[in-house]
């Protein structure tokens, strides 16, 4: 029940930052960032549980998050063709926006 | 006569149409070298990230062989004809600034060893990355087939 709600609260949180600050990307953005939660919803529990258990560090959290982006990526190569793929800036605010939004539920749960 | 010239000619049409669509997907075809070689490289590399919860000063000569036999097979990637999608995934794979085998060799270093979870988890992200770049590689083969198969399927 936990997990679930980390994703859906990062989904909404997700959604109200891509509104904010990237206007024009919006409808792309959505899709592959709720694209991109779907596909790592399996790991990014595992890891949840696994940082707020102290097993792993921010910055491996960190660290996993950003490979699991590096792997979308891959996959979009693969699927899509290189002219399609284009690697952007933005993912560094979505991986700090995720690390955000996962850590203060689990600070929220201690308190 | 005539039939037999226009049924040449079609199929000539035909060849060339097809010959020209694998042109314009620009895929090369599938290759067993690098096939195989993927799947070694796959392997070392589980290997040696299992022993990163031990320094990395004493696995460093390790690491070094592994990363010139991977740039290696990256230059050969790289002269293949319409191979873009293979060279640009090897090149993700070893890039020090991302977060797969090259980012974690980058971070092994940086911390002289690494924790038992983040080695199982980072470990398994490193082979999905070469996993992808297998199924690519088959995925050529079935082109390649499908392609040869088509060729046969008009000829007949």
């Amino acid at each position: 029940m936990e997990k679930e709600k980390i994703l859906e609260t990062l989904k909404a949180e997700l959604k109200v930052l891509i509104a904010k600050n990237y206007k024009d990307l919006k409808p792309q953005l959505e899709k592959d960032f709720n694209a991109f939660l779907e596909a790592s919803k399996e790991k990014l529990e595992r890891w949840t549980v696994l940082y707020s258990s102290g097993n792993l560090t921010n910055e491996e959290f960190e660290w996993l998050l950003k490979s699991q982006l590096d792997l979308t990526s891959l996959q979009a190569l693969q699927a899509a063709g290189i002219s399609k793929i284009k690697l952007n800036t933005i993912k560094n605010n979505i991986i700090e926006m995720i690390i955000k939004i996962i850590t203060d539920i689990i600070i929220l749960r201690i308190k | 006569m005539k039939p037999f010239i226009s049924k040449y000619f079609i199929f000539l049409l035909t060849l060339l149409f097809l010959l020209n669509s694998c042109n314009s997907t620009r895929t090369a075809l599938f290759d067993q070298y690098s096939y195989e070689k993927t799947i070694e490289l796959k392997v070392e590399t589980a290997n040696l990230i299992n022993k990163a919860s031990t320094p990395y000063s004493c696995n460093k000569q390790e690491i070094e062989n592994l990363r010139l036999k991977i740039e290696k097979l990256i230059e050969y990637e790289k002269n293949k004809p319409y191979n873009e999608i293979s060279f640009e995934m090897w090149k993700a794979l070893n890039d020090n600034e991302r977060n797969l085998l090259a980012g974690f060799f980058k971070d092994w270093e940086q911390k002289e060893t690494e924790s038992k979870s983040f080695i199982i988890e980072s470990k398994n992200q490193i082979l999905e990355a070469f996993d992808l770049l297998i199924q690519y590689e088959i995925k050529k083969d079935k082109e390649s087939k499908d392609n040869l198969l088509q060729i046969i399927n008009l000829k007949n």
